[in-house]
């Protein structure tokens, strides 16, 4: 069908959300999609939901972080936000969701609020300080480990775990062991 | 110095920053460190930490992350005769002293009680809140709690009656100008939400604007308000021990 004219098009906006889950957790774009239809249908109705038109257009996940870029209509950044923000679990995973920024391009987006979500930097055993916890622990380069207790996980940072083996947490901080 | 102090405090409340109030790892899924840490990251000023049995130390976190991190208790009881004592025995050593409600006689425990701060999570079980637990509240400037958590966390029927709740306790607190605070009573870092994303939560709820960050920054002037008190200085409220008196003898 032939494009319709500019002045008829849809304005969208674009949202760069954060996206963070345990890491052993599979986060693929079909299913968060659908979580987020699910959330806005759920919390705006389908009228809304069909207003807001929630679509993901990037989706990049791996090693328990991510981003992504949510397509939401002009006017309707509020209620995308609260629809987004009442997404709390993928297929049962938890996942943590922010909005980084809001822009007029998905190019803008990217540029500017999405980029650098860095992997696993290390993976060791590792103590949790004051609770007398041990378990595997994955460490990324800004400081966040999360440390598998059980079958779940329990989230803390560098500051708060330290390795058996190296007594003193805050050289560990300090230092880190990327050559690991 | 003391009026300063004072138009401080009753300075519009979008300008103070926004707190949380999060459940601790061995609480919650999270510790209080990695809690503070994604909080700074999401606009928090600062965070309040539910739980008793949480170890951390407030000011390293302060200092490494920037966020007031403040230490409070969440008294969980069957009895207001039980939650009393508990009230007493973490009154002194805790900036906050919370009570979660529940039932009736909880609801109405806390929200006579000038010792309790705030009156957490009020219609989570079969208690109810009327009208005279909100002039309660007013009386003895218990903060009353609205939790975001069942209409973040929550599906089904359960949720579409904690909305009811929200709606009915909104309505309530409104009418008699009653303090509350707000809370999504997150219990990991993947359950916090920024402040930005409660306030819009809050606006498809119904809550008019600047509500949500008023509830949120609350639990800020609360922490303040209770230090002040708790320092050596303090006598009673508008009485304090200043520096000079000693000079002039």
């Amino acid at each position: 069908m032939k494009h319709l004219p500019k002045h008829l098009r849809p304005r969208w906006r674009y949202l760069a959300v954060g996206l963070e889950a345990w890491p052993e957790t599979d986060l693929s774009r079909g299913p968060f999609q659908r979580e987020l239809w699910y959330a806005a249908q759920n919390l705006l109705g389908d009228a809304g939901s069909a207003d807001a038109d929630l679509t993901v257009v990037r989706f990049a996940f791996g090693d328990g972080t991510g981003e992504s870029v949510v397509r939401v209509r002009r006017g309707e950044v509020g209620r995308g936000r609260a629809a987004l923000a009442c997404v709390d679990a993928v297929d049962g995973d938890p996942v943590g969701v922010r909005v980084r920024g809001v822009s007029g391009t998905i190019r803008a987006g990217e540029e500017r609020y999405l980029g650098g979500a860095g992997g696993f930097i290390d993976e060791s055993h590792v103590e949790l300080a004051a609770s007398e916890t041990t378990g595997r622990g994955r460490r990324r380069d800004d400081g966040a480990v999360d440390v598998a207790v059980g079958s779940t996980f329990v989230g803390a940072t560098d500051a708060e775990t330290s390795v058996p083996e190296r007594s003193d947490p805050e050289h560990t901080d300090s230092n880190g062991h990327r050559d690991h | 110095m003391t009026d300063a102090d004072a138009s401080r405090s009753g300075e519009p409340s979008r300008e103070a920053p926004p707190y949380e109030a999060a459940h601790a790892h061995p609480e919650g899924d999270a510790t209080a460190g990695r809690l503070a840490r994604t909080a700074r990251r999401f606009g928090y000023g600062g965070l309040v930490v539910r739980t008793r049995e949480a170890a951390f130390d407030a000011d390293a976190l302060r200092d490494r992350y920037g966020v007031d991190v403040v230490p409070a208790v969440e008294v969980v009881a069957d009895e207001p005769s039980s939650a009393s004592g508990a009230v007493g025995n973490f009154r002194p050593d805790f900036p906050l002293v919370l009570v979660r409600g529940g039932t009736d006689a909880l609801n109405r425990f806390a929200v006579e009680q000038d010792r309790v701060d705030v009156l957490a999570a009020p219609l989570s079980g079969e208690g109810g809140f009327n009208h005279v637990l909100a002039k309660a509240a007013v009386e003895h400037g218990t903060r009353v709690e609205f939790d975001l958590g069942p209409a973040l966390r929550a599906s089904g029927g359960s949720r579409v009656r904690a909305i009811q709740g929200l709606r009915k306790l909104r309505e309530i607190v409104d009418h008699y100008d009653a303090p509350y605070v707000v809370s999504a009573r997150p219990s990991s870092h993947l359950e916090l939400r920024s402040p930005r994303e409660l306030v819009a939560l809050g606006a498809e709820l119904g809550f008019d604007d600047g509500r949500i960050h008023a509830g949120l920054a609350e639990w800020g002037r609360l922490a303040a308000r209770n230090r002040e008190r708790r320092s050596a200085e303090f006598i009673s409220p508008g009485v304090r021990v200043d520096g000079c008196e000693e000079n002039d003898r």
